[in-house]
């Protein structure tokens, strides 16, 4: 392996050689290539999707720890793409099958029904549905994990039973994991979690939808008083109480079934339903499908455990011919546009970190334009309102969404390289970590180049030192006399990725590019630039 | 001195503009969708986590795709584009970041970018995108 995983900072006896190399912007500079070749990211179909390696989902970013072992990543932790993420086990059971969630508590759980969070510690090495066919294998009730989620190091799901809770806490320390290590299970009351207001929603509407399309096709007339007595229906006990109140409300939630509702002339949008007997299939609310096989197809993939439908045993349940749930599309590696520019930004941007982590920053005077500006941010975040340890950013951090004062907002935005250059020698001493990153040229033009970066870096002094922060940077420049790329715009953002997801743990291996054999990352290099 | 007083008031409209545009974008983008498009150049660039989308049919058809949205964001920040690179049309960087939940798939931070060029009839001036970068921010603690 080429990649030196594991060093960190192995500067004793490369320090004068990256030391003379970060004394001056350009010493080393290589004649950067002619950019005024008009490419746009779109044009050259080839280098569009320049993968640099696998084109993993941007979700494998989430578990760095895994990325910055030198080991290979462990066969069940598959984390895919996110269409396979769309396929959990968590999402389906959750869009799929709320009657059985239902039925398996033989109880009628309105939102108020008892919920628990189930922490699994480390659970980020595990692949989501490795890990839940594991515990179910193992727990004695089948139950239903809700909205899971890695956060640090653990994973997270919600049950909304007791006794389920119950029954996932007496296995902790009785299912191995593939290295023969136990893996532990917590459980603790929730409040009722706040995904479970808009999804239950969504639920409400797809049952009443669904409760109101079994009618349909047996042709009775909707009686009001009759969903209180729909099992599907009872599942909430709002909704029974008030289903005239809650179908209005729920309606309103998804846009694009609108348009395939029709509203009975007699019904008050504003005022709700009126509780009268409703006609499905005339002037009822109804929502329509495109044929009734399709609607059998819907209906059953929902209620696996329906068995008779208008008499009939129940088909087989095909999948597809549901809704269809989009997806989102596979997220991909950088963007260059063409090798030419790529090699140019990435020449780029070894030269300007080189400098900004090992050098002087005031080097960095001779990157800029006369009249660039500089700004910086970082979220709010309302449930740290401190941001302690990332106070040297705040301090300058011109997030307009909090910056109101007009004079204060010209403060904070940098202008002229002098005044960037001084403000960048104040920020935090930092160590990039090249391999991290991730760059879209938006735009290439003769006299223009625009590129974002991200990545992550870490803090090499100070109270924060060790902590690693995630940074997206945007770059607009122009070309100067010597076609070196001269910054006139620069604008960084600067986020926490936490103190326990990768501080701490894991050191950042420091791959070191700046050999005399550079200008682009080698292969090794290129494969560790993430999608 | 001129130069400073046009920067000051190239800041300020900046700043307008971004806040505007902003609002409007996401609240298209999460509920009427379908009129997305239209705030985009002809020639305009959407770059959305690595896949490129140009033109207004392709970003009809991308849009189209993508599921419902519910965005949040809590980060904001702009800055004019310097005229030596835009030829002095008049160019605003603006840069967004928080938290979007995509129907069927679990939150996720962004980060996204735009660059906006003002297209100025006598009355008014109307902002467009002429390139629009938006990545998925997953190194973050959530």
């Amino acid at each position: 392996r080429s990649l030196p995983s594991g060093h960190t900072m192995r500067h004793d006896h490369q320090d004068n050689s990256v030391k003379r190399r970060a004394r001056c912007w350009g010493i080393y500079r290589r004649r950067f290539p002619n950019w005024s070749e008009p490419v746009s990211p779109s044009m050259d179909p080839s280098s569009r999707q320049q993968q640099d390696g696998d084109a993993a989902a941007s979700d494998t970013r989430v578990d760095s720890g895994v990325r910055y072992t030198p080991y290979a990543i462990p066969p069940y932790h598959q984390r895919g793409t996110f269409h396979k993420q769309d396929q959990t086990p968590a999402n389906m059971e959750r869009e799929q099958k709320p009657l059985e969630r239902s039925m398996e508590g033989h109880r009628l759980q309105g939102t108020s029904g008892s919920w628990f969070k189930i922490t699994v510690p480390f659970g980020i090495k595990y692949d989501e549905k490795w890990l839940l066919n594991l515990i179910q294998s193992q727990c004695s009730v089948p139950f239903t994990p809700f909205e899971f989620h890695y956060k640090k190091m653990q994973a997270h799901f919600f049950v909304e039973n007791a006794s389920i809770a119950f029954a996932l806490k007496n296995i902790s320390g009785n299912i191995w994991d593939q290295d023969n290590e136990r893996i532990s299970i917590f459980v603790k009351p929730s409040d009722v979690p706040h995904f479970v207001h808009k999804e239950l929603k969504s639920e409400k509407v797809q049952q009443i939808k669904l409760t109101m399309k079994k009618r349909d096709d047996s042709q009775e007339a909707l009686d009001i008083q009759r969903f209180h007595f729909d099992p599907d229906f009872m599942r909430h006990a709002d909704m029974a109480a008030n289903p005239s109140k809650c179908m209005a409300a729920s309606l309103g939630i998804h846009e694009e079934n609108m348009t395939k509702v029709e509203y009975a002339g007699e019904m008050d949008k504003e005022k709700g339903l009126e509780p009268q007997q409703m006609r499905a299939g005339g002037n009822a609310l109804c929502t329509t499908f495109s044929d009734k096989s399709s609607n059998i197809n819907s209906i059953l993939e929902l209620f696996p455990k329906l068995l008779r439908l208008d008499g009939q045993e129940s088909p087989r349940p095909t999948l597809g011919g549901t809704e269809a749930h989009k997806k989102l599309p596979t997220c991909k590696g950088s963007v260059f546009g063409s090798e030419t520019v790529k090699n140019l930004v990435l020449q780029f941007l070894q030269q300007y970190y080189l400098i900004y982590d090992y050098g002087d920053r005031q080097v960095l005077l001779d990157a800029y334009h006369e009249g660039a500006c500089f700004s910086l941010t970082v979220p709010f975040n309302p449930e740290d309102p401190a941001l302690s340890t990332l106070c040297e950013y705040f301090k300058e951090s011109r997030n307009l969404k909090k910056v109101k004062a007009p004079y204060l907002r010209r403060q904070l935005l940098k202008h002229t390289k002098r005044d960037i250059v001084d403000s960048l020698s104040v920020l935090p001493k930092t160590q990039h970590d090249l391999s991290s990153l991730t760059v879209d040229v938006w735009l290439q033009t003769e006299r223009m180049l625009c590129f974002s970066v991200s990545g992550v870096f870490k803090e090499v002094e100070g109270k924060s030192q060790g902590c690693v922060r995630a940074f997206t940077r945007i770059f607009i420049a122009v070309p100067a006399s010597n076609s070196s790329p001269c910054i006139i715009n620069d604008e960084l953002f600067v986020q926490d990725t936490g103190p326990q997801g990768i501080c701490s743990t894991f050191s950042i291996p420091m791959v070191t590019p700046y050999s005399s054999s550079m200008p682009a990352l080698s292969q090794e290099q290129q494969k560790m630039v993430p999608s | 001195m001129a130069a400073s007083v046009g920067f000051k008031t190239s800041v300020d409209q900046a700043c307008r503009a971004a806040e505007e545009f902003v609002n409007i974008y996401y609240e298209i983008m999460d509920k009427r969708r379908r009129s997305l498009t239209r705030l985009y150049l002809d020639k305009a660039a959407l770059i959305w986590n690595g896949n490129v989308v140009t033109g207004p049919e392709a970003l009809t058809n991308f849009f189209e795709m993508l599921p419902s949205s519910e965005f949040q964001v809590n980060m904001l920040d702009c800055q004019p584009v310097h005229e030596q690179a835009t030829q002095s049309q008049t160019t605003v960087l603006v840069v967004t970041s928080g938290t979007v939940k995509f129907e069927g798939n679990r939150k996720h931070y962004f980060n996204q970018s735009f660059l906006l060029t003002a297209q100025s009839t006598p009355d008014h001036t109307v902002w467009k995108i002429a390139s629009d970068c938006f990545r998925f921010q997953d190194w973050a603690t959530s």
